[in-house]
Formats: structure tokens, sequence, C-alpha cells
């Protein structure tokens, strides 16, 4: 059966890759997600995995190489990270549009300035409305996991959307942890070959991606807000039937932790979420009724589980791990869509927006107590005076 | 391999490129589609990079091809491409078709070539994908409304490029020599020829070798366009032949050593005003700017080495 390595989260979704069987991969270095491929290239080279490894003239040239891979009938692969993700901001409504499940795995990463080589998730929640699927790993384990369930939910009839599967950069693509590699042959149970009905076939001629009148764009772009809705029953079905053959059960949309009787808690996604727990498993010890529910899957954004987990607590605090200059509420995307799901539900939850380790800092510990203490004061008073925090510059 | 076609009497009856379009009355992109979709046959795949003929062929969900087409953003038609060509070897590699590998050819505008599209083709050629990539060139941004290009020739009119008392000539600049960066620099590069729909016999064959390649074929085809450069509709071959005629356009083939090889010598070349004397889009030019283009013409024909001794125009 399987077997277990420590790897890095960039090694585990390479690893996932080559159990996807991936025909096409478009390569184009930019730090931190540039370790999958480079692991990808090794396998390749040795002989592990049978694709074709294309070198992109850049991330829009990636972007185009697997739109065409996946349009002619290969399984494909991409990724990248930063500036590099909105480099490539024009093709992925056209992927989208003309239903192509490829996949692109993003190591987050700051766009410029600072240019550093920090993670925030800035870079691939500017894509967050182009017709991709998407959804953050907070473990290496998970990043592997999830690539596998991408493909599953992407390729299924009933969905044909391509996917971001996103880490942080860093606290997930370069931090080793213990990574159980499944066989090969659990993943052909799980993942069937790649089929679609509308590819490039001189044997059955199509045409793909015609211009239409401005009438018929309200029902093509019907169509494909029904296929984003509609994979919410999928992604639910391929969670379960994932745990079922490599015996790990993820919620499908929300994570809770401690949330049993909790008075606030906090809300967020991604690898800073595993030192959120940590804190809150220290103030549970202190006795303070505190917990941590973490996004898994952000497109669709799951409202009714949102509003179901956040609706129990009196005060939420919603970290955005993302620059966001003047939106509304003042944090991050985070807390504008946490507020949706929570809107009609009048003001009984208060919710506070927290920007953090933004540039690739650490959240620390010291910062989530704060965060924590902040949300205590307000489900204690039931009054917000401020209702987002820049941190450490406000808190 | 497609055989080579012997005249134009034998060429393939079958239209791969069929009506149901709506370019304009004389459409030269429109012939060049005709006549490349004619000599490719019906194990072909093509790119339609966003240009005219994207716009105009495929409004209202349709579109006039009886073979595969896909439509790619006007800046990647050369990625695109890479990718199909990539997912064929690997799924035939790998048994998951059992399709025979298809001539993928990319149409695309000069915008779409020389312009904005040019980093993709550049790749797509250093790379060594087996595709074949069609320029087709009607010398300007011709489907938004006729702004310049990178291959817009020198002294003509567009709607970005107007001629006033400050600018007399219009256009400014001299045109990219886009086969010429393509002929040096790629050394994947497999077949390279420019042609013009003046020819159609050259062409459809140049088509055929290019597919024949084992390897990156470009493709400059010269194509008139009525609405853009303001002459007749009916005058579109005419000016495709005056163009060659007069040198402001030349018919060539690279040569596995990298040689150009002249594959229409005009017998007599013409002076270049008679060529400019038909198209709106010069008619503001004044002598010393004819001459500018006399001179271009001339550079243009002594590069590949037609003899280039012009008549003076007559008085």
């Amino acid at each position: 059966m399987g077997e277990k390595k420590r790897i890095s989260g960039c090694v585990a979704v390479a690893n996932a890759v080559k159990l996807a069987d991936v025909d096409v991969i478009c390569s184009y270095p930019i730090r931190p997600y540039t370790g999958i491929m480079s692991e990808l290239a090794r396998m390749v080279a040795d002989g592990e995995l049978d694709a074709e490894f294309i070198h992109g003239e850049g991330e829009h040239g990636q972007l185009s190489v697997v739109y065409g891979a996946s349009a002619a009938g290969a399984r494909a692969f991409t990724g990248s990270s930063g500036v590099g993700v909105t480099y490539a901001m024009e093709v992925y409504s056209p992927i989208s549009g003309e239903r192509f499940p490829l996949q692109m795995a993003i190591a987050d990463r700051t766009l410029d300035p600072p240019g550093d080589f920090g993670s925030e998730h800035t870079d691939a929640l500017c894509c967050r409305d182009q017709g991709w699927l998407q959804g953050w790993a907070s473990t290496p384990q998970e990043a592997l996991d999830m690539t596998l369930m991408w493909y599953r939910i992407g390729e299924d009839p009933r969905v044909l959307l391509p996917q971001y599967a996103c880490q942080d950069g860093y606290f997930v693509s370069h931090i080793l942890g213990e990574v159980d590699i499944p066989a090969a042959a659990q993943v052909k149970e799980f993942l069937p070959p790649y089929k679609n009905h509308h590819t490039l076939d001189t044997r059955k001629p199509q045409i793909i991606g015609a211009q239409i009148e401005p009438v018929m764009g309200p029902p093509l772009q019907y169509q494909r807000y029904n296929a984003v809705e509609g994979s919410r029953k999928v992604i639910a079905e391929v969670h379960e039937e994932f745990a079922k053959i490599f015996g790990r059960k993820y919620a499908p949309f929300v994570e809770e932790y401690m949330t049993e009787d909790a008075d606030v808690a906090i809300f967020m996604q991604g690898g800073h979420a595993e030192t959120a727990k940590i804190v809150a498993r220290r103030l549970r010890n202190l006795g303070e009724k505190v917990g941590v529910v973490r996004l898994r899957t952000f497109r669709p954004f799951p409202t009714q589980e949102v509003r179901e987990a956040l609706s129990k607590f009196k005060a939420v605090g919603v970290v955005d791990n993302s620059a966001n200059f003047g939106i509304s509420g003042g944090a991050g995307v985070l807390l504008t869509e946490a507020r949706t799901a929570l809107y009609n539900l009048g003001d009984k939850v208060k919710t506070l927006g927290f920007v953090a380790g933004l540039g690739g800092e650490m959240i620390t510990h010291e910062e989530f107590y704060r965060m924590f203490n902040k949300l205590k004061e307000v489900a204690k008073t039931g009054k917000v005076d401020k209702e987002s925090f820049w941190l450490p510059f406000e808190l | 391999m497609l055989e080579e076609i012997k005249s134009l009497r034998k060429a393939p009856r079958e239209e791969c490129y069929v009506p149901g379009h709506r370019t304009c009355a004389g459409c030269g992109p429109a012939l060049t589609y005709r006549q490349v979709a004619k000599a490719a046959g019906k194990n072909t795949i093509f790119i339609g990079p966003t240009g005219c003929m994207y716009v105009a062929n495929t409004s209202y969900g349709c579109g006039p091809w009886t073979v595969p087409w896909i439509h790619a953003q006007i800046t990647n038609g050369g990625a695109v491409a890479s990718g199909i060509e990539a997912a064929y070897k690997a799924i035939i590699r790998k048994k998951k078709t059992d399709a025979e590998f298809p001539a993928i050819i990319v149409m695309a505008g000069d915008g779409g070539s020389t312009d904005i599209g040019l980093q993709a083709l550049s790749a797509a050629f250093y790379r060594g994908h087996d595709i074949l990539f069609i320029c087709y060139d009607n010398e300007s941004y011709a489907n938004t409304g006729i702004q310049t290009s990178p291959t817009t020739p020198y002294g003509a009119w567009t709607t970005f490029t107007p001629a006033g008392p400050v600018v007399p000539e219009g256009k400014k600049l001299l045109p990219k020599d886009n086969p010429k960066i393509m002929a040096h620099g790629h050394p994947e590069l497999k077949y390279l020829a420019t042609a013009s729909i003046g020819y159609p016999l050259d062409l459809m064959n140049k088509v055929r070798k290019g597919i024949n390649a084992k390897g990156p074929a470009y493709l400059h085809i010269h194509a008139p366009c009525p609405k853009g450069w303001s002459f007749p509709s009916d005058k579109t071959v005419e000016l495709a032949k005056l163009a060659v005629d007069t040198g402001m356009f030349q018919l060539y083939e690279l040569t596995e050593d990298r040689q150009y090889r002249v594959t229409y010598q005009p017998k007599e070349l013409k002076p270049v005003e008679e060529y400019l004397k038909l198209q709106g889009r010069f008619a503001h030019l004044q002598p010393e700017h004819v001459a500018k283009l006399q001179n271009f013409a001339q550079g243009r024909l002594q590069e590949v080495g037609i003899e280039a001794t012009v008549p003076p125009a007559a008085e």
C-alpha cells in the first residue's frame, strides 16, 4: 500500500501529480512553487513519470499551454506564485469558460511590492472569481490529497472546471511534514482517466470558443455559474469517497476545531490556522471557550456551511492573510465573504477583521492571543469600537 | 506526407473553409484561410487567436470550418498550439487515444504574430513543437477598426497614424520583418516561407511543406484588406500581385542551410507607386515619402537576393 515519508508541500504535490498520471506539465520558475516543478522534472528525467514537460515562456504561456493540452484531451498541470499568478490573468477565464478541468498549484507569495519571497494569499485571491474551484491546504499531506481530490472533482462530467490547489508559500510548501503517499492502485480506483466530450479531434470536428453575440452571453455565463454552484454536491461526494479509499476524512468545506460551546472563534484558511489551533488549545487549557474554524474550500464559497459554523459564536475574528486596499470593512476578502454569509442573521454574531502575516511574516502565538483577547472583550460587552485591525500596527 | 500540388487544376476539390462567415467583401485573410485549409485537408486542427479571422468567422456561435477549431487569445496562439501538440504526443505515446497526429495550424493576424503574440510564437519555435504558424498579414489591427501594427508599412494611414500637418507621412516607422526574426535565432525551425494570396499554388504548396516538416514551420502570408487599405473589394488579388511585382512583398523560402531561396522572381519590377496609388491609405504621401518606400522595397528585395533594378516611375 502507501508509504510514509517526511516531505515538503511542494514534493507532496509533485507526488500527487505523478500518481494522477498527468500527461502535460508546463513550468516557469518563480519561488516558492518552483519546488513542485523541479521535483516533477526529476521524476520525468528518472523515468518515474511519463509526461511532456514544457518550459513555458512565462506564466501567461504556462496557462496557455495547459489550455491547449486540456483541449486536446490531456490531463494537464501547471503552477505559480506571486506576480506569476497575476501575469497569467488573461487566460484563467478562457480556461473555465471552455470548461477545461486542468489544475494549477499556487504556493502563495506576495505581489510586488514588497517583492520579498514571503507568503501571502493575495496572489491566489486576485483570481477568485474566474470560474475556477479553489481551496487551501494547511499541511503537506493535505496538499497531496487536495491535488488528487481537485482533479477528481474538476473532471467530473457534472463539473468540468479548472482548479486552483493553493498552499501557503514556505509555511506549507517548504516545511517538511509526514505524508502518507498513497499506492498507485488506490489512486487508480479513485481517479478515472480524464475524458472530456469536447476535445480537439479531427474525427469529431468541433468549434471551441466561438465568439458570440451579446444576447448569447447571459446563458453562457449562467451555465458556468451553475457549474460552479453545482460543484458543491460533487465536492461533498468526492470527500466521502476519498475517506473510504484512503482513510483520511476531511470536512469538505469548513473544518471546526474546539468549537463546541465556544463563545469566540477565529475563522481563516491556510497553514497559519495550525498556529491558531495551538493557541486555542492552550486557551482551552486555561478554561477559555475558544475555537478555530478553518475554511478548506474557498470557491465555491460555502455560504451555508460558514453560516452554520459561525452563527454559534458571540464573536468571530476573521484572519485575512491578503492585502486588500480600500475593501469594505477595512480588512480583507475573507471578512467580506464571511460577513455576507452571516448577513441575514442580523447582528447576532459580531465580526472583526484581522489582517495578519503580510509579507510572509509569521502570525505569532502572541498575535493570536491578542486577537482572542479582543474577541473576548467584544463578546463580553457586545460592543464593537473598531471593526478591523492591521497587525502588528493596530493590535 | 502531403503531396505537392502540381497545378491549380489538381488542387483538392474539397473545401475545409466553407461559407458561413461574415468577412468583408474581398477579404484577403478569408481567401488565405480557404487556400490554407484546402491544402492542409481534414486531419487539421486550427488555432485562431483573436483577430479578424476569429471575430468575423465565428460570430453567432457558428463557424466556417469542417475541421476542429479553437480560439486562442491574441497573445497566445503559439503557446496554445504548443499545448495541443504536447498533448497529442503524450496521449498517443501513452496509448490514451487511437487518433493520428494532426496538422496543428495557428492562423494569427499580424498583431497576434508580430506584436502581442510574438513571445508565444518565439517560445513555441524555440521549444521545437511540430506546428505550422501562419501569419495572415493584412498590415493592421483591422478588426478593431484599422490601427497600426508592426507590419503596417511606412507612410500608411491608420486611425492611430493619421496624416496631418505635423506628421505628413502618417506612419513614421518602417515595418517589422517577422520572417527574418523567425528565420534566425530559432535553431529548431524546420521550414519558413512567405506567400501571397495572389499566388495560390505557391501558397498551398508552402502550407504542405510546412505541415510535412517535422517541427516548427512559419509561413508569412500577405493578405490585402480592402477596408483597412481603402481599395475596391474586387481588387484584392490584383493588389496582392502588385505587392509582389513592385517588391513591396517578396516570395521566398528558407532552405535547410538557412539560405533564402526566391520562389517567385518578378519578370520586371514595377515602381512601388503603381501599388501605392491604388490604396487610399497612401493617398496623402508626398514624393519624398514614396521615395522612402521605394528604397525600403529595394532593401528588402536585396536581402533575399532578388534583382532590384527598378525602372524610374513615369513622370
